[in-house]
């Protein structure tokens, strides 16, 4: 469907700029102004189409018709075809090997962008990679070394001593497994094969899962909760976005040192639900704002001495699963200290393109 | 579990899985078997009459839904569904197809055993009279009384509409299990059409209001995001 479109269009513009060239040269001929400019009109509006449309044929079939017309209304004879002047004949293989070589560069060019786009990409791709192996050979090595000791009979530990190797492992594979499930989401929604499916949930309900599963992990930590009285609905793919809050929240934990309040705010803002997450710890290093969602490790490596930092990849999940709802997700710091996320959802299901 | 113990079966392919879970329920008291595919699975319900099934729904033969069709032709034999985390459909689909509860993997034994021990609990008292003991539902300070229909908070009573009392008589009824939203429309309002999920949003956030509670705090229904609520479980003395 779209092809055809993008041929009619190509055809249209080829088309188009053909006749412009034509009428002006027309009325240069039939004005006072000097007869010279016809070939360069004609030169001009072989070249416009070169560059705009895409491949050479295109760029080919406009020289072509600028040489036709140019010898057949605008040189002696006038109105007449005549193939036998060798200078015309020049003149239209120099008209089309322009053309050739014109198209011959911007398709180079365009095809570029195209590589470095996906150079980008893969850049990205490659970043959250190794981030996380680097993550996940941590966790394994104290599940493999825990059990391998307890199982070993010449080991000879005491009753504190296995419940703390047993803990550990427990620990550990829980981190994996949310390790994989942010790693699935990921996948799933980056290759564009999974598109998202919007069912309206109730603010409420959200938040109650996000608090409940945080304060599993985390039953210091205190949440303050800031939503909308009334009864909010948002569309969203529910399971998701709960990731994207423990994130978050999760993110300050690890790494907002010297936090004391973390905070969870919604509120309505004409179309959209603002989702706000704020911490008062050290905040996010100025340099490292921008790259915060693209999953490189060493961001996280500078500001945390925790052995863990599954925001490596967390962050960057969050930016996927946002996008992948057509929303927005924003990192910045407090001018009175701490870090705030925010992200927005729209309110009403729009059919995306 | 004195003498007469619970016979459990247990349909999962993977060995380590079935492994773990045979060996969490032996170690509480139950008899277990074990099946790894969905043929297997059949025969040996078909042999022993297990009192309660544990399925995968990720089977090598077949889906682990077919087997849970087939047995829903002629059996109540509950049946406990272990599945992934992210597949809410599969989920909303066996308990609507029959499932009495699922448990997401990974799961901890504690969650595990409980969910085990409040099927069969529920079960074998739906079997004996279908109702709670007094006509009353009691657990950690809510008090429902069926008879005069009123819902009391620690003595204090609660002021419920019409519906938000029938939603909240039908879910401790199901207490410890997760009832999906289709089974709540269909119990509450008897039919389903497009704005009933909503109908039903709203009652909820309505009783969870009336019933104080608050964000991420314990709460007397738990939400299950994209699949339906659950009910705290009775406490054990009132059964």
């Amino acid at each position: 469907m779209k092809k055809t479109l993008y041929i009619i269009r190509d055809i249209a513009i080829t088309v188009g700029i053909q006749l412009v060239c034509f009428m002006v040269c027309l009325w240069i001929q039939n004005s006072t102004v000097e007869n010279a400019l016809i070939p360069a009109v004609s030169i001009f509006g072989v070249f416009l189409t070169s560059v705009i449309t895409p491949g050479y044929l295109y760029g080919v079939a406009a020289a072509i018709l600028s040489v036709l017309e140019v010898n057949f209304a605008f040189t002696f004879p006038f109105f007449h075809f005549n193939f036998s002047i060798p200078e015309n004949m020049a003149s239209a293989v120099i008209i089309i090997l322009m053309a050739l070589i014109t198209c011959g560069f911007t398709t180079k060019i365009k095809y570029n962008k195209i590589l470095e786009a996906e150079r980008e990409k893969e850049k990205i791709r490659a970043d959250i990679f190794r981030a996380v192996s680097h993550d996940l050979r941590t966790p394994l090595t104290t599940i493999y070394g825990s059990s391998s000791a307890l199982l070993d009979p010449d080991n000879d530990f005491t009753k504190e001593q296995r419940t703390k190797m047993l803990q550990d492992i427990q620990q550990d594979a829980q981190w994996l497994f949310r390790m994989v499930e942010n790693l699935l989401s990921i996948t799933k929604l980056d290759s564009g094969k999974v598109k998202i499916i919007k069912t309206p949930t109730v603010l409420d309900e959200l938040i109650d899962s996000v608090i409940l599963k945080f304060h599993k992990r985390y039953p210091d930590q205190e949440v303050e909760i800031d939503i909308p009285d009334e009864f909010v609905v948002i569309p969203m793919d529910a399971i998701l976005i709960q990731q994207v809050l423990i994130n978050i929240l999760e993110n300050a934990v690890q790494h907002a040192k010297g936090m004391v309040h973390l905070g969870l705010k919604v509120f309505l803002v004409a179309d959209k639900a603002v989702f706000e997450v704020q911490d008062d710890g050290c905040g996010i290093p100025e340099e490292k704002l921008k790259s915060v969602f693209y999953g490189s490790h060493e961001v996280y490596e500078v500001s945390s001495d925790c052995k863990r930092s599954n925001a490596g990849i967390g962050l960057a999940v969050c930016a996927t699963i946002i996008k992948a709802h057509g929303g927005k997700i924003k990192a910045e710091n407090k001018k009175n200290g701490g870090a705030l996320f925010r992200f927005y959802l729209d309110m009403e299901e729009k059919e995306q393109a | 579990m004195n003498g007469n113990k619970y016979k459990i079966l247990i349909i999962e392919d993977d060995e380590h899985i079935n492994n773990l879970v045979a060996t969490l329920l032996e170690a509480n008291g139950y008899q277990t078997l074990s099946a790894y595919s969905c043929e297997d699975g059949m025969m040996m319900y078909a042999s022993h009459r297990p009192d309660l099934v544990v399925l995968d729904l990720g089977l090598p033969d077949q889906d682990g839904m077919t087997f849970l069709k087939r047995l829903r032709k002629d059996s109540l034999t509950p049946v406990i569904v272990l599945s992934a985390r992210s597949d809410e459909k599969d989920k909303v689909e066996a308990l609507d197809m029959g499932a009495n509860d699922y448990v997401t993997k990974p799961f901890g034994s504690n969650e595990f055993l409980a969910r085990i021990r409040s099927t069969l609990r529920m079960t074998t008292h739906r079997m004996q009279n279908g109702m709670f003991p007094g006509g009353k539902f009691k657990a950690s300070g809510l008090t429902i009384d069926y008879d005069a229909r009123r819902v009391f908070l620690h003595k204090k009573e609660v002021k419920l509409t019409q519906t938000e009392y029938n939603i909240i008589a039908a879910l401790s009824e199901h207490a410890g299990k997760v009832m999906t939203y289709s089974a709540i429309i269909k119990e509450i309002w008897g039919y389903n059409d497009e704005g009933s999920i909503k109908k039903l949003q709203v009652n909820m956030v309505n009783i969870r209001k009336k019933l104080g509670a608050r964000p991420g705090e314990k709460n007397y229904i738990v939400n299950e995001l994209g699949v339906g609520y659950r009910m705290c479980e009775a406490d054990e003395e009132t059964l």
